[in-house]
């Protein structure tokens, strides 16, 4: 170890224990910090700062229900076994991977890396897409949340789940005859098309460390989607503190702009499946049930910091077709469930 | 590059954080300040993700040591995800993303929601539930039935099922979300029970199941006492001599957080800056609000309070 090595390593480890030090000085300085008004901060950014981190607390706990779980599939599960029991025909794939998109509690920040390496395993792109918008929502995680949230209006927790169980077998089905020709939409890197990452494997000796494992994998997708999910709450904390209701609500009169304004909502800001339908509570005031649900059944599907991670990983004619196809179902279905069921 | 120990700073960098977000949560439930972020019945979540923060801490800080490298799984499965690729300013992005919430956390004063957020939310007046006035047909006979209620108790208490069913049709909003017969048996229960008492006292427990009373039956309540505590707030298009008393009601965080608030008339409404906490008392009286029918508070007395214990309400589920 040369000379530069070392003195980055302790710069690193003096940093690590500088922000250990802060985090602990704040902490037993709780009290006095928080109710001392020597920090003058507007109103307004208080208020902010209050949304955030309540939302942010708020969601942790879901989340890291979501990373773990998630993490014992990655484990546990081989997308081999997943693969196997899907059918070969391409049509009749779609029910079951609804149904196992439905068995799969994994949210939509966590479906995205999921799906990617399902499909590089050799997943067709179509069952992918049906994970993607279906497990999102059909997860028992967002099904106890919106039981919660709506536990006064039931309309609500089935229309979500029925809508997103049928909805993500269409959509499925819509962008296998767009893709059926060119079913190859993911962005390769460089290293994985030299072969670096085929070269892996499981030695059986490892199995000792699953435990280990599955804590590693959860910590790291933690840090891998609460970026996303920290600058949502962040947005959508200052949509929250200053964009005026009364604007959205002039906006939302009738069934055709109410659910359009929902679903433009949904996307911006982000919400996570686990956590959304609390805010959605909010609106329940304020806008139709049916375009509660657009807002419910699209944000898990598509959102602002979801397209930011497709775009990372997907081909970018591949992402816009995929939001115009989800965009165009969601909003039609929705109406037709306004105006022939509710 | 030095990639191992790259990985394992990130391994440690993330404990940190992670201990970060746990000390934060806790010392938040230490001075019950939490109050002001998380509904009581999440609390159990809570609590889980404080116990899952120490632990994944813990272990990762086991990771980044030289021990804990050498089972670190070099050849697992996922490929590439867990690094933070790009480079360094990058990296200082990400954390600083983590890291600044935790700042922002610890830093700035915790406090109820108030009158700015209520004034972008829209204040609901009542429980949300109040009469358009065109549509009212029977506001004739609405005067007489206190005193229809003190002659004849009974015979009036049965004629209130028939009023369900004008009722019904004004507020099918409401009767769709709790079509069951226990709401209306409940509501129904407590209706009673306020109507017989001298003053009807509106406390936390029984904020919003008040207000929404007040909303369906109001002209049973026109003439009766009300007393109520909460923060003063007012809309842009209010005359000098009203005010807005209010309380937020959360779910589950303050992002779903809405205001409930009743109006109270007095002489001396700008003497009450929007924001300061009051219990007001005084009698029911109609008015008409946007077109709406609902409850106003001729003011009797009024006092400065504290911000109570519980600065919200919170919607009772029953």
């Amino acid at each position: 170890m040369n000379l530069k090595e070392s003195a980055s390593s302790l710069v690193k480890d003096l940093l690590g224990v500088a922000l250990l030090l802060v985090f602990l000085l704040l902490f037993f300085n709780y009290d006095r910090i928080t109710t001392s008004s020597f920090i003058d901060i507007p109103t307004s950014i208080v208020n902010v700062n209050t949304i955030f981190i309540s939302i942010i607390i708020e969601a942790f706990p879901f989340i890291l229900l979501g990373v773990f779980v998630s993490a014992l599939i990655q484990i546990y599960v081989s997308e081999d076994t997943i693969q196997k029991y899907l059918p070969k025909s391409a049509l009749g794939a779609l029910f079951p991977a609804a149904v196992l998109g439905a068995i799969f509690p994994i949210c939509e920040c966590a479906i995205v890396p999921v799906v990617r390496r399902l499909i590089k395993k050799g997943m067709p792109l179509h069952v992918g897409v049906v994970f993607l918008v279906g497990a999102p929502i059909l997860n028992p995680v967002v099904f106890a949340s919106t039981f919660y949230a709506f536990r006064n209006n039931p309309t609500v927790l089935y229309s979500r789940m029925g809508l997103a169980f049928i909805l993500a077998i269409l959509i499925g089905a819509i962008i296998y005859f767009i893709f059926r020709k060119n079913t190859d939409q993911l962005k390769w890197s460089r290293d994985e098309l030299v072969g670096k990452q085929v070269t892996q494997v499981i030695t059986p000796q490892k199995k000792r460390n699953r435990v280990k494992q599955t804590m590693y994998h959860a910590a790291d997708e933690f840090f891998m989607m609460g970026k996303y999910l920290i600058a949502g709450a962040f947005i959508a904390a200052l949509f929250q503190t200053y964009l005026d209701r009364s604007i959205l609500q002039a906006l939302g009169t009738n069934e055709y702009s109410a659910t359009f304004v929902m679903m433009v909502f949904a996307y911006v800001l982000s919400l996570c499946s686990e956590a959304d339908a609390f805010v959605a509570a909010s609106f329940a005031n304020n806008f139709t049930t049916s375009s509660i649900i657009a807002f419910l059944v699209y944000g898990p599907m598509v959102d602002l910091k979801n397209t930011v991670m497709m775009l990372a990983l997907f081909k970018t004619k591949f992402v816009l077709v995929f939001i115009t196809t989800v965009t165009v179902v969601v909003f039609s279905s929705v109406l037709l469930l306004e105006f022939f069921i509710l | 590059m030095n990639g191992r120990g790259d990985l394992s700073f990130h391994a440690y960098i993330r404990g940190i954080i992670l201990f970060g977000f746990a000390l934060l949560i806790l010392g938040l439930i230490i001075t019950d300040n939490i109050k002001y972020y998380i509904a009581p019945k999440m609390m159990p979540f809570i609590y889980f993700s404080i116990a899952v923060f120490f632990l994944l801490g813990i272990i990762q800080i086991f990771r980044s040591t030289k021990k804990g490298e050498l089972d670190e799984e070099d050849d697992c499965d996922c490929g590439l995800d867990h690094q933070v690729s790009g480079p360094t300013w990058i990296k200082v992005v990400v954390y600083s993303i983590f890291i600044l919430p935790l700042l922002m956390g610890f830093i700035t004063p915790d406090q109820a929601l108030n009158s700015q957020i209520a004034a972008n939310r829209g204040i609901i007046f009542g429980s949300g539930n109040a009469q358009p006035v065109a549509t009212i047909d029977d506001e004739l006979s609405s005067t007489p039935r206190t005193d229809q209620f003190l002659n004849d108790p009974e015979g009036y208490l049965a004629s209130l099922t028939e009023d369900e069913f004008d009722d019904d049709i004004e507020h099918f909003q409401i009767e769709d979300f709790y079509d069951e017969d226990w709401f209306n048996e409940y509501y129904d229960e407590l209706l009673i029970e306020l109507l017989e008492e001298p003053v009807i006292e509106v406390t936390d427990e029984n904020y919003l199941d008040v207000m929404t009373l007040l909303d369906l039956h109001l002209e049973k309540f026109v003439g009766k006492e009300l007393e109520i505590t909460g923060f003063v707030f007012r809309e842009p298009d209010f005359e000098d001599n009203r005010l807005v008393v209010a309380r937020f009601s959360m779910t589950c965080c303050t992002a779903d957080a809405g205001v409930y608030g009743t109006l109270v008339e007095t002489e001396e409404a700008s003497l009450f800056d929007n924001d300061m906490w009051i219990r007001v008392r005084g009698t029911i009286h109609e008015t008409e609000y946007h077109g709406y029918k609902l409850p106003v508070v001729q003011l009797r007395e009024v006092t400065v309070v504290s911000e109570p214990d519980s600065p919200y309400v919170y919607p009772s589920f029953r």
